[in-house]
């Protein structure tokens, strides 16, 4: 080295110039060294980090994977990291009058990276030690573990695992004096000095922006989550501490309100929470609308119109049941899979990241109140306790913590909203083209497909107007009432008494009773089913008129007007003889008969003849015993009733009348006759 | 003539006797041995021992009826079920835009430009849905809903018919074993006149029943064809509705997302965005790890 050789020739010479340049070399010397101890140290630092990554940490499989990554953290990154910057270094030293200034600027370039890898391992660093801790508790466990490391790392001490740990943050801590010391041996007029200046600066900011993000850390770990006290157990928290520190805060509170005191207003702060709030408002409320909307959903897939049985083998029927039943079972079952995979889940935990932020909030306004108080104990009396300073230390802690991180949150949150909405967009269009691929499909093969749709609409009312008028008569059809038969047939002697008194009356008058009547009084009348009366006056002589006079031909009396129904006379067999039986259409209604039909009496009596007799004339008819027989005139020619012209197995003649069945003739009075 | 005296002789003899002993007529039961052979009709007092509808016709109005009755079951729960599946249509869509108004209503838009835009055309887009929706419904409703209805307003009407034919039915029972009664009977003066009257009595009944089964037999398989013709125009209608609503959704959103400019991903990409942006925001110190 040459250095030495110029430090034996200024030493021989001894001159003022040499004793500069003795100094100057001297410095020299020592940066060197400073150099050297640099780099050398990182080669050690990194083989003992290897060691740990690889041997220590791969032979410590009794601990739980969980346990390893919250040890050993992100000692693979720093790994990574430091090796790069020694290869750097190591580069540097071939470059000799230039190295230190190399040296700044390697590590100016590895700044923020050094920053954020060891940051991370700093922050876990705290919970590593407590889990060291519990392994010294049991003390089989950590003779393992110490043999392992005594293995691989004799050095290591008794203390091992420990030793091991805080290697990083030692180094890290141990690079600003490396660096100053270098420095210290520099000359400042060289460029080099300004660069490794602001390398050394650099470096003390990246150890203390470490320690603040521990801190915040700590403090935000301790505040974002609020555990679910019960009641009891929130009682059971209370003591002197906290009642006093809640009482004081509140006091301050008041002053505050009352405007005895100064709030502190920090706009800044103020506008992020507002936006915060925003911002929470706008996802919890995207979080209970979209709720909605899928129980919506669901309710809407839970009813199957499809699922009905008309018994309609083919047509637009059957298509719409595949299609409905396809639509249900897999369109939008997918729809709503991946809404709830790719817009529900997000949102949900989008809300729940809200949590933190808002507890911090809260907790940073309490302690502000702390703050002022502590501040304004400062103003009066100069000094405060620890406690104090802690407390003012917290509230420093958290507020500038969420004036840094709300920003950011704000607008991450934001970005992922607006994410979320997009994929809901999308989703329904997705959803929208399977539905009308299918349904196009179907469409296909329908009649009317080539139709446009409102010609297609056009037709649809036609046809169904059409169908409307159809239905219609159907409904009529089964509305209408086929006459009862409430009428009793007439027989000859019936026939007769009608007719007088028809003749005697007129057409308006005639009843007939519905039910039998029994007379109960002197003057009522006991009357059979069917019997024929006329009217004669509706009411009695008290002005009853519930009780009808009436006559029978023969008797007359009073009868209940209940049971009497008006009696249309139908045209008697004289004038009906000539058609070509009419009564058969009053027997056989059909629905095509759209006239209001009237109840009537069979026009042609059906008798039955109780004796044999024989014809012994071309007039006369013979005739059987029981044979029926059909009366067409209750008279012969002369109008001796005596004889009746029948018909009977197509032959027309005369038989005695008495040869006929005949009902029971009108009851004389007061006698009540067999139904 | 001494034969046409006689008979009225006896005629005049059988009439007083008749008047005299004044027989109310009872009902009787009267247990045989024919009653075994018929013994799948109970012997009720005042059933006819004739089969007097042919097994045959009753299966047939049983079937036809029970073919209808079913009918009228489904087209009941088919009316239902569309109303429940439009209301429920119709819910969903109030969902969907109550979701794009409060979003228009944060303070966030008057902030956001971006945010602005983007909730306007949502907003935008989803009021159009509502409205194309609604038409979809009403037109359900024109061409599905009401032609449901009058249909299903035909059977009261058909099941009072099938009553009143059950009515008849019973009325010729009990006239028939009336009948069917005097016919056992001696052959009397009286007795052939009861049953002269009885029968005078059942022909207009038996008529009746005739008249209303024959009736209800020849329109029941008419009407229950019918349905065929009338439900066909629906249900093509209710296909139509289906692609006319969703081909303007998919326009509707298919331009919205050209809007938005987000392109389309498969599932997993946008699983991974999700898992993505919820560890950026976990990063953060102020979010609480869970």
């Amino acid at each position: 080295m040459t250095n030495h050789g110029d430090d034996a020739l200024s030493s021989r010479t001894g001159a003022p110039d040499g004793d500069d340049r003795l100094s100057e070399d001297r410095s020299l010397v020592q940066q060197r060294l400073a150099v050297r101890e640099l780099i050398d140290t990182e080669v050690s630092y990194l083989h003992v980090l290897q060691l740990c990554a690889s041997d220590i940490r791969s032979r410590l499989q009794q601990l739980p994977q969980g346990d390893l990554d919250v040890l050993f953290s992100n000692i693979d990154d720093i790994i990574k990291v430091n090796r790069r910057l020694l290869h750097d270094l190591q580069e540097t030293a071939s470059r000799e009058e230039e190295q230190v200034q190399l040296i700044g600027n390697a590590f100016l370039e590895f700044q923020e990276e050094l920053e954020q890898v060891y940051k991370v391992y700093c922050a876990s660093y705290e919970q590593a030690l407590l889990l060291v801790e519990t392994y010294r508790k049991e003390p089989e466990l950590q003779r393992e573990i110490q043999g392992i490391i005594e293995a691989v790392l004799p050095q290591a001490g008794p203390s091992g695992l420990s030793f091991l740990l805080v290697i990083p943050l030692q180094r890290i801590t141990k690079y600003p004096l490396l660096l100053q010391k270098i420095l210290e041996n520099t000359l400042p007029d060289t460029s080099a000095y300004a660069v490794l200046q602001r390398a050394t600066s650099a470096l003390q900011d990246v150890v203390t922006n470490i320690n603040e993000y521990k801190r915040r850390k700590e403090v935000a770990s301790k505040y974002t989550k609020v555990e679910p006290l019960s009641l009891r157990e929130r009682l059971a928290r209370i003591n002197t501490h906290t009642l006093s520190k809640k009482t004081t805060r509140l006091s301050q509170l008041l002053k505050q309100e009352a405007g005895l005191v100064p709030r502190t207003e920090d706009k800044e702060f103020d506008d992020l929470e507002e936006r915060f709030h925003w911002v929470s408002l706008c996802v919890t409320e995207l979080k209970s609308n979209m709720a909605a909307y899928l129980d919506n959903l669901e309710a809407f897939l839970r009813f199957r119109p499809q699922d009905c049985n008309l018994e309609i083998p083919g047509g637009p029927v059957v298509q719409y049941c595949y299609l409905a039943r396809d639509l249900q079972l897999q369109a939008f079952p997918e729809f709503k899979q991946q809404l709830e995979a790719q817009v529900w889940q997000p949102l949900c935990s989008l809300a729940k990241t809200l949590v933190g932020p808002q507890n911090l909030i809260k907790k940073r306004l309490d302690k502000l109140l702390d703050f002022e108080r502590v501040e304004e104990k400062l103003l009066e009396v100069g000094s405060v306790t620890y406690e104090e300073e802690a407390a003012r230390h917290t509230y420093q802690a958290l507020n500038s913590l969420l004036v840094a991180e709300l920003p950011q949150f704000n607008q991450l949150a934001m970005r992922w909203l607006g994410q979320i909405l997009c994929t809901f967009v999308t989703l329904q269009r997705d959803l929208a083209k399977q539905v009308l691929q299918r349904a196009e499909d179907s469409l296909a093969q329908l009649p009317h497909h080539h139709l446009s749709e409102p010609a297609f609409r056009k037709l649809v009312e036609d046809a169904l107007g059409q169908t409307s008028h159809q239905l219609h008569s159907f409904q009529e059809n089964f509305e209408k009432v086929l006459p009862p038969p409430t009428t009793q047939p007439l027989l000859p002697g019936a026939e007769r008494q009608v007719q007088a008194l028809l003749s005697k009356y007129g057409p308006g008058k005639l009843y007939q009773v519905t039910s039998n009547v029994s007379g109960a009084g002197t003057l009522d009348l006991t009357l059979p089913r069917g019997h024929i009366v006329a009217l004669l006056q509706n009411k009695d002589t008290k002005g009853n008129s519930s009780r009808w006079l009436v006559d029978t031909g023969g008797h007359r009396g009073y009868v209940p007007a209940g049971k009497l129904e008006v009696y249309h006379v139908v045209p008697s067999e004289e004038e009906l003889r000539g058609q070509a039986r009419p009564h058969r259409d009053f027997q056989h209604q059909t629905p095509e008969s759209t006239s209001a039909l009237v109840p009537s009496v069979p026009t042609v009596t059906q008798v039955v003849a109780m004796y044999p007799f024989v014809a012994r004339s071309s007039h006369e008819v013979s005739l059987q015993a029981g044979q029926r027989v059909t009366v067409l005139e209750a008279q012969d020619k002369k109008g001796n009733p005596e004889w009746s012209l029948v018909e009977v197995n197509g032959q027309r003649g005369y038989v005695p009348s008495s040869f006929l069945a005949r009902a029971p003739s009108p009851a004389p009075w007061g006698w009540s006759l067999p139904s | 003539m001494r034969s046409e005296l006689v008979p009225q002789i006896v005629w005049c003899f059988s009439e007083s006797l008749h008047l005299s002993l004044r027989e109310p007529i009872r009902a009787e039961v009267r247990p045989k041995k024919t009653s075994l052979w018929l013994a799948q009709i109970p012997f009720k007092i005042g059933q006819p021992k004739k089969q007097i509808v042919p097994k045959t016709v009753e299966r047939d109005f049983e079937r036809e009826y029970g073919k209808l009755q079913q009918l009228e079951e489904q087209t009941r729960r088919l009316q239902k079920d569309m109303k429940k599946s439009t209301d429920a249509d119709l819910a969903m869509s109030k969902s969907a835009v109550k979701i794009s108004l409060d979003l228009l209503s944060n303070p966030l838009c008057e902030q956001d430009q971006d945010f602005l835009n983007m909730v306007t055309a949502l907003d935008t887009a989803m009021k159009r849905m509502d409205a194309f929706n609604q038409e979809k419904v009403n037109q359900i409703q024109k061409t599905v809903i009401e032609p449901l209805k009058k249909f299903g307003s035909v059977f009261p009407s058909l099941n009072m018919a099938v009553k009143r034919r059950e009515q008849a039915l019973q009325d010729y029972r009990r006239l028939q074993a009336k009948v069917e009664k005097y016919e056992e009977k001696e052959k009397t003066g009286p007795v052939l006149a009861k049953l002269h009257q009885a029968r005078e009595e059942l022909r207009p009944v038996r008529d009746d029943f005739e008249a209303k089964n024959k009736q209800l037999l020849d329109e029941m398989p008419r009407f229950y064809n019918s349905r065929l013709d009338y439900f066909q125009p629906s249900f093509e209608s209710l296909v139509r509705a289906q692609v006319v609503y969703y081909s303007e959704m998919h326009k509707i959103f298919g331009d919205l997302t050209q809007q938005l400019d987000q392109p389309g991903c498969p599932d997993e990409q946008r699983e991974r965005e999700n898992e993505a942006r919820l560890s950026e925001l976990r990063a953060l110190s102020i979010v609480a790890d869970d």
